[in-house]
């Protein structure tokens, strides 16, 4: 995933760790965790980071690999990664403990619905709050500014129209106009700033 | 020993399962094109066999022998990738359906006619079904080619939409029977003479026209299928596929719609539940697949009925009704659970059932 220079194949290779993150689930008992991680990040999350990049039409420009100087340390932490994972097999190999066989219900999906709606209720509950919270703050953010554009030539007590767009008479057509009756008012109803406020005869 | 002949049995029941489910494809691509004829007043292919009945057989050879052309400028490995995804993702779900009660067979003895079951068998298939819109919104990109594109989007969108709708659609059928294992829930839904039990009777009819309308879209099937509309796209995100990897786009259709309507039957008309399964385990099989077939006519006759939704109603539908009315439906089952109307349901079902044996 790290290594593709596409972002498509990047965001696809991303859906296959998570397909794979998912089978691990599985073969740890938490199938209900398996699942949920399809849903969401695979089935959801994912799709609308693709449909991002299909809209925006990224280019595959073949850019010149900055920050080459990280790649030794790069090695290095891979390495210690590498050696970590190693250690850990053999450890766990040559632990006498045997693993425990009753995994009991812990992934299951009562046990979690129990856990999430009773124990964990108020951190559940807060965290749906915050998502919430994150949503009314995207759609605040996109809507920021007024009803026209900055450009926006205000006449009070006339109608009005975008600069750019009186000078493009084929636009005209799109064009709703508001009246007036005060400069204050339109420039309210424009959220245009000072330099914009010049009459236009 | 015992693992080898588990594992043998998974074996022959995914393969026995494909192939049924396969030949139904192939069929229901038969039959929709019969009874579409029928409707518009004409007769529809009737040449290849008698009624027309190799048809399917004629189009698989046709497709493999038809070139397979590729768009100079598209994205290569993801053109290839998209029909693969697509199918795949559409066959896998047919694993945790079960087909039938437990039945005794000559060798092998007691089986259970499901291929496997889980605990979030229910889960599963939303998952996977999610996966599959990939197939559709890459095939539309990679194909570079503006119409796909806007197919590969709309799909998206869609899809996206009505999986909500459809999630909670079924909320209501898994807090009633408090289980999302597939064959739990057809078990539960055994009630008189195997009919009074179901779900879509009693307690979900809203959550069962919810699902339908919700699947419609999922398949991507008229009065939903903006994104291969031929009036407007050529053919959507399919325009630039041809030969087999058209074939697996259409495959791919088929079979969601045929795993859309195994789950319908699975959570609302009782599954393998019918008269006499008791008795004849094996007729809860053609019941399954009966069920399944009434599905899949009712989405043939759809599409020779209705005609296809403008987007932005696409969109408004599903958010603005689709979305509260199964909200609602959620809130009026966990409502009536807490009352306790389905234990009295079930217990009023249960001694019904007794004096039907």
């Amino acid at each position: 995933m790290v290594a593709q220079r596409n972002p498509l194949y990047s965001a696809i290779s991303l859906i296959g760790v998570f397909i794979s993150l998912a089978c691990l689930y599985v073969t740890l008992a938490a199938p209900f965790i398996a699942a949920v991680q399809v849903i969401v990040y695979a089935g959801a999350i994912m799709v609308l980071v693709v449909f991002v990049i299909m809209l925006l039409n990224v280019e595959i420009a073949e850019r010149p690999m900055r920050l080459r100087a990280l790649v030794p340390i790069a090695v290095m932490l891979a390495a210690v990664l590498f050696a970590e994972a190693v250690f850990m097999i053999y450890f766990v190999q040559a632990s006498p403990a045997t693993p425990t066989r009753n995994i009991s219900d812990v992934g299951l999906t009562r046990s979690i619905g129990e856990g999430l709606f009773t124990t964990y209720l108020l951190p559940f509950e807060i965290t749906s709050i915050l998502l919430l919270m994150a949503i009314v703050g995207a759609m605040t953010l996109a809507r920021t500014g007024g009803l026209l554009s900055s450009r926006a030539a205000v006449v009070p007590g006339d109608q009005v129209f975008a600069k750019e767009m009186l000078n493009r008479q084929k636009y005209i057509d799109d064009l709703t106009p508001v009246t007036t009756h005060s400069t204050e008012e339109a420039r309210g109803l424009l959220g245009v700033e000072d330099q914009d406020r010049s009459p236009k005869a | 020993m015992e693992d080898l002949k588990h594992l043998a049995l998974l074996m022959i029941g995914i393969l026995v399962a494909f192939t049924v489910v396969m030949t139904l494809v192939a069929y229901t691509v038969l039959a929709e094109r019969r009874v579409l004829g029928f409707i518009q007043g004409r007769l529809g292919p009737n040449r290849v066999g008698p009624g027309g009945f190799l048809q399917p057989l004629a189009d698989l050879l046709k497709f493999i022998f038809k070139e397979d052309i590729v768009p100079d400028k598209s994205t290569r490995f993801i053109y290839f990738l998209a029909p693969i995804i697509a199918t795949v993702a559409a066959l896998m779900t047919m694993v945790v359906y079960p087909f039938g009660p437990d039945v005794n067979l000559p060798v092998l003895g007691t089986i259970r006619l499901v291929i496997t079951r889980f605990d979030v068998a229910l889960l599963y298939v939303l998952g996977v079904t999610s996966v599959g819109v990939y197939g559709i919104a890459l095939a539309g990109w990679s194909s570079n080619n503006k119409y796909s594109l806007m197919g590969g989007l709309r799909s998206s969108a869609q899809m996206i939409s009505y999986e909500l709708a459809l999630g909670l659609g079924l909320i209501g059928v898994v807090l009633q029977s408090g289980t999302l294992d597939l064959y739990s829930i057809v078990e539960q839904q055994a009630g008189h003479l195997g009919i009074s039990g179901w779900n879509m009777i009693w307690v979900q009819p809203l959550g069962f026209l919810i699902y339908l309308i919700a699947a419609i879209a999922e398949t991507n099937r008229v009065p939903f299928d903006l994104p291969e509309a031929e009036t407007e796209l050529v053919a959507g995100f399919h325009t630039e596929y041809s030969a087999m990897k058209f074939a697996l786009f259409f495959l791919a259709e088929y079979v969601n719609m045929f795993t859309v309507s195994m789950l319908a039957t699975t959570l609302f008309l009782g599954g393998w539940n019918g008269p006499f399964v008791h008795q004849l385990p094996w007729l809860g099989v053609f019941y399954f697949l009966g069920k399944v077939i009434l599905f899949l006519f009712l989405y043939i006759w759809l599409r020779g009925t209705l005609p296809r939704f403008r987007f932005d109603q696409l969109m408004a539908f599903g958010w603005k009704y689709l979305v509260p009315a199964a909200i609602f439906n959620i809130v009026l089952t966990a409502t009536l659970q807490w009352l306790g109307a389905f234990d009295y349901l079930a217990q009023f079902l249960k001694t019904q059932t007794g004096f039907w044996g």
